[in-house]
């Protein structure tokens, strides 16, 4: 909101300096989000001259000196200038030495091709006052000289644009900004007084201009005020009024208009002028929109109106959507003679829904849904009657009608010092606190008793405060947050640990950038084409992870996955030939199962299998297996019994290559997900221009897991005994995998064994070739056992095998490897 | 006799020995020397001609000869073991070649502030919550004493998820809709109903509003929320805890303000700006660090807290704001493109 400091100043009775309402308003809570200054700054010892003569500088050319007056006396500055616009006689601005010009320029006596200048004669762009800069400025002739330069060009202002929070209505006029300098500086304020009170009736007298006048919602509109104007001229609006409003970033429109205007920033009520000519029957009504009906706007905008919304009406159509703008239809022009001046207390909540419903914000709209003071409406739609009369003439028909009330009783709340010292944690004096409210225009009532309390009395355009803790805020406002005394930190007690998806986060981080990966930080919202390109429109997450109202196309799912934003990353620094590997994110994705959506902690990577960079040295490429232990060593660090998990290989995506990548575990049994292996080579390609393959891991947990407790390990006895050892090569179809042959060796094992252990079973060598069928591959697993109490003797621990392989041979159609 | 041919013998492999080039000559000179028909052999083999009388006398002078030689022996035996090490070692390194592995990963300078801002607070008494980025309008708002219709929510305009979605482990207070959370508030509203006071917690996380981005607007960006509840807690409190916090990131040296402000959920709210002589370009001008206030008693009555028995203060910042005004940012879409040559500039990490 902008606020002029020329018109700020007319409601204040001190001088309050521009720099300390620079210094105020934010302490005040009001952040000034910009400055500006129009026309000339306040400048000293730059004021009107006359050219009395003038010639050539006898060392330059293009300079003249010139003699110039200031005051009626004898005394001449010799002033040089390069300037040629001007003429012996000519008026002209004069800065003199001491002066100081816009851009901090300091003007001093200093000599110019050998002789002293004794001032500056200044062009309107040095003043500030214009963007000419060709020539020296030319005064009128009639000007006195020695005229101050703010005398002349009075009309130079600072705007101060303001940021007010949501709950300060009271501080959107000037009127409400000069309260706030008041409390803090001191001083009353100067609201322009009205020179007479209309008289008010609470029933319509009919007339000319207005026959009929109904408040057919009065939940919505608790109070309407009307005056009838008749014989108005408009006009142009007077210099002054113009001024005001330009300043503060409004178009003038005429005379009545301009006032209204006027009116709602200065007292902060909104007021509406309708043409009462143009009213059909000369009625008005306030009620809610029917269904159909439309309005074309003050701005020539139309709008479809519901009936949620509350409109201003004639007999016939709706005038204004109230509260938030005026019809073109009943518009004041030029040719309007008479008029109906609107004033109204409208539900906020009712006007904002509307304001939200249409679109529409406007500087009305603004004020009534955060509540305009009911007070003020009296005062303001007098003031404007009283503008009005003045400068368009005319004269008001009736008395002013006013339907229903929006007053209230005063809001009174009850205050203990005490509680207040208790809660801000020092000490004021019950005198502080009290000049703080006084200042503020609440009133104290102190009640007698053990316990001190306060009543105290809130002035009625401050919605804001209802409750104690709202007073503790306006001292703190007014005595000064830099008064607030520094005290030590309290921290006692232990505190608890931290969340532990924290911990977990943290600890992968460690770990990954431990390995080289490096973190990149992505955008949780994805466009809905990858959705569809690599899950297809009918996939449940391109379903369920669309957001209701995404700003732009690109950003409209919730990532599913932090692959495709790292494979963006891959692809970007690629694209800039950077030389990087590897990258990993963590942070939460979304996935739908079953309709319903769950939110889960994620970690994923993604790494070059081949360095993209050359080297003195070639390094092991990066594949599956290397994603799969690191996969393997994340799930570690979740507090799960076991990190063995059961991997299956991916037969069919368009994220993960075919049969090249493998996932195990799931998010509803075990909690967590894991996918791992090379990425789907073609789509890379296609989508990503990355032609390099790409392995890479996903992790999905799911938060609850992490309330598991992390399971505690125990000991058990370490037997001291040598272990021995077989192995055994098994040929299998090429489609069975190691974790099967696996499974299966473990349990013959085990019942093949007694009195000790087969400790472990690991599969060390794959072979398909030369002497195996086609469809053929084998595996050699190599098996040790041990006693815990002996040393195993050979006859037991072939027993043991030759029951391995009998199991085999009978359990299984794996063949065994002579 | 003997004698002399035993001297010339340990001269011979005393001279010999450190001449032995590799495992083959000394192993031929070795059998040369030992061997079955070796020079020491034969003179061995002549033993039996010495008298009687002299045998132990010219034993011992064997004796002595073979210590003699065997250590020349071992001598060159230890050498050529040696060269054969080394040799089997391939040439020797050039430390100064670039090492072919990848240097350790860069942590991203986000999370570096967000994990330096969590230590700081850490050390005072301080606990990491978490909060899910998906919250319900009542959490993020109505708990917050934020209305529907209220102007504040104008403030944060929301990415709104479908009505009719269901989310299985984000809970609903009644049939309100979700939406991406708009600030880690929200955070505050479920660890008061989950725990009983005293609360001491910092929530980082992601939040999300339907800004268009431009230099300081980004469709994500992370805030870290602040709340301390308990009996007695002080305004006077909220301003130690945040002037701690402001010096220990911006260095004893920054100067720090409340300027008061208006949030739905404290009361007194302000904001924070702290004031710094060494921050390159922004030096010696005030800059808004955060927001925070007193816990506001509509909080407190909405999770089932007397705020006549309990107080509290709550604060909240951009991660990505300290971030930039710390590491000399000047656009926050620069930390969403993970360039590594930007990530690596906070890490220490050589290009």
């Amino acid at each position: 909101m902008k606020i002029s400091y020329n018109w700020l100043k007319q409601y204040l009775d001190s001088d309050i300096k521009p720099e300390s309402i620079l210094d105020a308003l934010p302490l005040l809570g009001f952040d000034i989000e910009e400055t500006e200054t129009l026309g000339p700054p306040q400048m000293e010892h730059v004021v009107v001259g006359q050219v009395i003569e003038y010639e050539a500088h006898p060392n330059a050319d293009r300079l003249r000196l010139c003699k110039v007056k200031t005051d009626e006396s004898e005394q001449i500055h010799s002033i040089i200038c390069g300037a040629k616009n001007f003429k012996q006689g000519d008026k002209v601005m004069v800065a003199l030495p001491g002066a100081v010009l816009p851009g901090n320029f300091k003007i001093k006596k200093s000599k110019l091709r050998g002789i002293e200048s004794q001032g500056m004669l200044c062009s309107a762009k040095e003043l500030n006052i214009g963007q000419d800069h060709e020539g020296i400025m030319i005064i009128e002739a009639s000007v006195p000289l020695g005229t101050p330069i703010n005398h002349c060009y009075s009309d130079s202002d600072i705007i101060f644009n303001l940021e007010i929070t949501p709950n300060r209505v009271d501080v959107l006029s000037h009127i409400g900004v000069a309260r706030e300098l008041l409390a803090r500086f001191g001083g009353s304020l100067q609201v322009p007084k009205l020179k007479t009170q209309l008289k008010t009736s609470d029933t319509l007298k009919p007339n000319a201009l207005l026959k009929s006048l109904e408040l057919k919602n009065t939940e919505l509109c608790s109070e309407y005020a009307a005056v009838c104007i008749e014989n108005v001229k408009i006009q142009k609006s007077p210099q002054w009024l113009i001024q005001s409003l330009e300043a503060v970033g409004l178009r003038s429109v005429n005379n009545v208009v301009d006032i209204t205007n006027y009116v709602l920033h200065e007292s902060g009520q909104p007021l509406h002028a309708f043409d009462s000519n143009k009213l059909e029957n000369n009625s008005i009504q306030v009620r809610n929109a029917q269904k159909g009906e439309a309005i074309k706007t003050l701005d020539g905008k139309d709008y479809k109106l519901n009936e949620s919304i509350l409109v201003v009406a004639d007999a016939q159509k709706p005038i204004a959507i109230a509260g938030v703008m005026g019809g073109a239809n009943t518009e004041v022009d030029e040719n309007s003679q008479s008029i109906i001046l609107e004033a109204a207390y409208f539900d906020p909540s009712s006007i904002r829904r509307t304001a939200r419903a249409l679109g529409i914000s406007t500087d009305s709209s603004y004020r009534f849904e955060r509540g305009v003071d009911a007070v003020g409406i009296e005062y303001a739609i007098q003031r404007a009657t009283e503008l009005i009369l003045e400068y368009a003439g005319g004269s008001v028909i009736g008395p002013k009608t006013r339907l229903g009330s929006a007053l209230t009783d005063p809001t009174i709340i009850d205050f203990s010092p005490d509680l207040m010292r208790n809660f801000i944690g020092f000490s004021v004096s019950d005198a502080e606190v009290e000049a703080a409210f006084v200042s503020l225009n609440c009133s104290v009532e102190k009640t007698q008793g053990a316990q001190p309390a306060w009543r105290v009395r809130v002035p009625s355009y401050r919605n804001d405060l209802k409750r104690a803790v709202d007073l503790y805020e306006e001292f703190i406002r007014i005595f000064g947050t830099d008064k607030i005394p520094s005290v030590e930190i309290s921290a006692n007690g232990i505190s608890p640990l931290d969340h532990p998806i924290y911990t977990f986060n943290d600890t992968v981080s460690h770990f990954l950038s431990g390995q080289s990966f490096n973190e990149a930080f992505l955008y949780t919202l994805r466009d809905v084409k990858e959705y569809e390109f690599l899950l297809g429109e009918t996939h449940s997450d391109t379903e369920h992870l669309r957001l209701n109202n995404p700003l732009q196309s690109d950003q409209s799912h919730l990532r599913n996955s932090l692959i495709p934003g790292l494979l963006d990353v891959l692809e970007l620094n690629h694209a800039r030939q950077n030389s990087v590997n590897k990258f990993y994110e963590r942070g939460r994705v979304f996935k739908s199962e079953e309709g319903s959506v769950t939110e889960l902690v994620s970690v994923g990577f993604v790494s070059f299998a081949k360095g993209l960079n050359r080297q003195w040295l070639e390094r092991e490429a990066f594949d599956f297996y290397k994603s799969k232990t690191l996969a393997e060593n994340i799930i570690q660090l979740l507090p799960v019994a076991s990190n063995d998990l059961d991997f299956s290989p991916i037969e069919q995506s368009a994220l993960w290559q075919p049969l090249h990548s493998a996932s195990a575990g799931s998010i509803k049994k075990e909690g967590y997900q894991v996918s791992v292996g090379l990425l789907n080579v073609k789509h890379l390609k296609e989508k990503w221009n990355l032609s390099e393959p790409v392995y890479a891991g996903s992790i999905l947990v799911h938060p609850d897991l992490f309330n598991k407790k992390a399971e505690v390990f125990r000991y058990s006895a370490i037997s001291n005994q040598p272990a021995s050892s077989k192995d055994l090569s098994l040929i299998v179809d090429k489609s069975v995998l190691s974790s099967e042959v696996h499974t299966a060796i473990v349990r013959f094992a085990q019942s093949a064994t007694e009195g000790f252990i087969c400790e472990s079973v690991n599969v060390f060598d794959v072979y398909e070739g030369e002497g195996l069928d086609t469809d053929k591959k084998s595996f050699t697993i190599s098996m040790s056992f041990r006693a815990q109490d002996r040393t195993l003797k050979d006859a037991e621990v072939n027993k043991a095998f030759e029951k391995i392989q009998e199991s085999v041979n009978q359990e299984t159609n794996y063949q065994i490897r002579k | 006799m003997i004698e002399e041919k035993l001297d010339t013998l340990v001269t011979l492999v005393d001279e010999s020995c450190p001449n032995l080039k590799n495992r083959a000559e000394f192993d031929n000179f070795k059998a040369s020397i030992s061997g079955p028909r070796g020079q020491l052999t034969e003179i061995m083999k002549s033993m039996g001609s010495v008298p009687k009388e002299e045998k132990p006398a010219m034993g011992k002078k064997i004796n002595e000869a073979k210590q003699l030689i065997q250590k020349s022996f071992d001598a060159a035996n230890n050498r050529i073991e040696e060269a054969e090490l080394v040799s089997s070692l391939g040439a020797p390194i050039d430390p100064t070649l670039p090492s072919p592995d990848e240097a350790k990963g860069a942590i991203h300078p986000i999370a570096q502030v967000r994990d330096q801002v969590v230590d700081l607070f850490h050390r005072i008494g301080f606990s990491v919550a978490e909060g899910t980025e998906l919250e319900t309008e009542y959490y993020c708002f109505d708990a917050l004493n934020i209305p529907s219709d209220h102007p504040a929510r104008d403030m944060q305009d929301s990415y709104f998820m479908p009505e009719s979605l269901s989310i299985s482990n984000v809970s609903k207070k009644t049939d309100e809709q979700y939406l991406l959370r708009t600030h880690t508030s929200s955070v505050q509203i479920r660890t008061l109903l989950e725990e009983k006071p005293p609360i001491r917690i910092v929530a980082p996380g992601r939040c999300f509003r339907r800004d268009t981005p431009d230099a300081t607007h980004s469709a994500n960006f992370h805030q870290i929320e602040g709340l301390y509840v308990d009996k007695k807690v002080t305004l006077t409190d909220l301003k130690a805890t945040l002037d701690y916090f402001v010096k220990q990131v911006f260095g004893a040296s920054a100067k720090t303000r409340l300027r008061p402000s208006f949030f739905p959920f404290t009361e007194p709210s302000f904001e924070m700006d702290f004031y710094s002589p060494d921050l390159g370009k922004l030096s010696n001008k005030w800059l808004e660090i955060m927001g925070c206030g007193m816990v506001d008693p509509e909080v407190f009555k909405s999770v089932g807290l007397d705020p006549e028995e309990y107080s509290g203060f709550a604060f909240g910042m951009g991660i990505e704001r300290i971030a930039m005004i710390l590491q000399g940012v000047d656009d926050i879409r620069y930390y969403y493109h993970n360039d590594i040559r930007f990530l690596r500039q906070f890490s220490g990490i050589k290009q």
